[in-house]
């Protein structure tokens, strides 16, 4: 396998010498344009007055500057963004899923299902975020419907595997029983599988909040417009930069409430975890620690 | 009248309202209403197995012709593998069966309570979710599934949980519970259900004696209370014999039928 990827990637690369101080290159771009992250991204703008503003030109009137910021304002918007596309495009995608199962749906209706939220997720949500500004103009709500279409595609195909990994027992007694498709759905279905739709939505919800920075290219509002500003000329790359880690921070945060929130619906509440050092350590050190510890 | 007529004068008079529809299927337009406190054994057979095969790709029991009556609890015996599962989740519906027909006049929704033998039970919902699930079939299909149940199907479940004394940990998640609990919670369900027909496959599974007993118990009590057939496949014969009043043995690819387990 190693073999053939490395043919593939032979026969794609036509000049390899373009690898030739790259490392340089990088080292130049990230010393001199990014590094060090310039944190004024952090506070409200200053007027020649004295005044402060937020970004859209309105006094700067709350308690801490941070929330008058561009980081601050442009999260805000993304993340309300992220929110009704994901949690609209959830609603929808939950029913498609439902129908693209194949172990809830025959085929014949599987399939077109199928066909739907692939021709949904096939176009990158920045194509259609182009194609609703160019309908709509700019703003959050091209960049919302962009979201919850690509959701709807995406979040559909990870929630229809997670149905067909619930086990066959409950839906066959239920099959038995006749409850209706919906009645399965609800009462068997996504309670059996909602570990992973839980995880699925939330880590859809993180994924429009990163993508909110993208789409921000072709003027679909929040922390994305600014990040798009900065990219281009006079080129605050360190500004850029800036915004980048408040997106990952953001991220981190999401997914540590995720971790939280998942914790209600699996199994391993009552579970003893491992020790750090069963991860770490060879096994024979790590068994001799446990036993050590477990006589304290 | 009908109830005057013993088991041979019943299949007979099916056997003649069987050819005079012409198609050998017996059907009921509107078959007689389940639930409530008027529940009555049926007067007609309750399912007929005709010439019927079971198995997947490969035929399992051959060429069965059995006739299953109300009020009938049937155990169905033979070695592992030998296709008791197959020919329970046939009649069940689940799987079409290779050759043979099945009749039978039970309603889509609701006639048949079927107990797998990993239960079925939704292991993240509550034990009163679970059981909830049963009653909701005797609602129409079109009752929108996200409604809560009427208070007199919610009484149902609190009765059933009570009968099986599972009112304690009604609120629990199911996966939770200890086997014999779990167990308890499948059989709840189907009971609140009532349904024509239980197909149990292997519902005692190892429990201990006690548990067995009083699940045994609590299950016929009920079983005779709605009026239904009891259909359970089971591996100890010593048990199927105390449970049942008609055995089924599977060898050989053969259905046989040993009479009556209490003579």
């Amino acid at each position: 396998m190693i073999l053939i990827a490395w043919v593939f990637i032979d026969d794609l690369v036509d000049d390899w010498g373009q690898v030739e101080g790259a490392p340089e290159k990088l080292q130049t771009f990230f010393t001199e344009d990014l590094l060090p992250p310039d944190w004024s991204v952090l506070e409200a703008e200053e007027w020649s007055d004295g005044s402060l503003h937020k970004p859209n030109g309105d006094i700067c009137d709350e308690n801490f500057e941070l929330f008058c910021s561009k980081a601050w304002t442009g999260m805000v918007v993304t993340i309300k963004m992220a929110f009704v596309a994901t949690l609209v495009g959830f609603f929808f995608s939950i029913p498609l899923a439902s129908l693209a199962a194949t172990n809830m749906a025959p085929l014949p209706i599987a399939i077109p299902a199928r066909v739907v939220l692939a021709g949904l997720r096939s176009l990158p949500s920045i194509i259609w975020a182009l194609l609703f500004a160019i309908a709509l103009g700019f703003g959050p709500l091209p960049g919302i419907l962009a979201m919850t279409l690509y959701t709807i595609g995406y979040l559909g195909k990870l929630q229809y595997e997670a149905m067909e990994g619930v086990h066959n027992a409950p839906l066959e007694s239920g099959m038995a029983m006749g409850l209706t498709h919906s009645e399965q759905l609800f009462h068997v279905v996504i309670p059996e599988s909602s570990n992973h739709l839980l995880s699925q939505l939330l880590f859809m919800f993180e994924y429009n909040v990163r993508h909110g920075a993208v789409l921000g290219l072709v003027g679909a509002g929040g922390i994305g417009m600014y990040i798009d500003n900065y990219i281009n000329p006079p080129f605050d790359y360190n500004k850029a930069f800036a915004l980048l880690i408040v997106v990952f921070v953001v991220v981190v945060i999401i997914d540590l409430i995720s971790m939280m929130i998942r914790s209600f619906v699996t199994e391993e509440g009552d579970v003893k975890r491992p020790k750090w050092w069963s991860v770490i350590l060879p096994p024979s050190m790590a068994v001799e620690m446990y036993s050590e510890s477990e006589e304290e | 009248m009908l109830k005057l007529l013993n088991r041979n004068d019943l299949l007979a008079l099916n056997r003649i309202i069987l050819r005079s529809h012409g198609v050998g299927c017996l059907v009921v337009e509107n078959p007689p209403s389940r639930g409530g406190d008027n529940v009555q054994k049926l007067d007609s057979e309750s399912i007929t197995l005709r010439g019927l095969t079971v198995g997947y790709d490969e035929a399992l029991v051959l060429d069965i012709n059995k006739t299953i009556y109300p009020g009938d609890t049937i155990a169905i015996l033979g070695a592992s593998g030998i296709g008791k599962t197959t020919l329970m989740r046939t009649i069940a519906g689940l799987i079409r069966p290779l050759s043979g027909e099945i009749f039978h006049d039970y309603p889509r929704r609701g006639g048949i309570g079927y107990i797998p033998q990993r239960l079925g039970l939704v292991r993240h919902s509550s034990v009163r979710s679970n059981i909830t699930l049963g009653a909701r079939t005797r609602r129409s299909k079109w009752y929108p599934s996200w409604y809560p149940l009427d208070s007199s199907l919610k009484e149902d479940v609190d009765n059933a949980m009570k009968a099986l004394k599972i009112e304690d940990i009604a609120d629990e998640p199911v996966r939770i519970l200890s086997g014999g609990q779990q167990r308890r919670v499948a059989i709840a369900r189907t009971l609140v259900q009532r349904p024509r027909i239980i197909l149990a496959d292997e519902f005692l599974g190892e429990l201990d004696k006690d548990n067995v007993k009083s699940i045994i118990t609590a299950t016929k009590k009920i079983v005779d209370e709605i009026g239904a057939t009891l259909v359970l496949i089971e591996h100890h014969e010593e048990r199927a014999i105390e449970i049942a009043d008609r055995i089924w043995r599977i060898v050989d690819k053969k259905l046989i039928e040993e009479g009556d387990s209490n003579q």
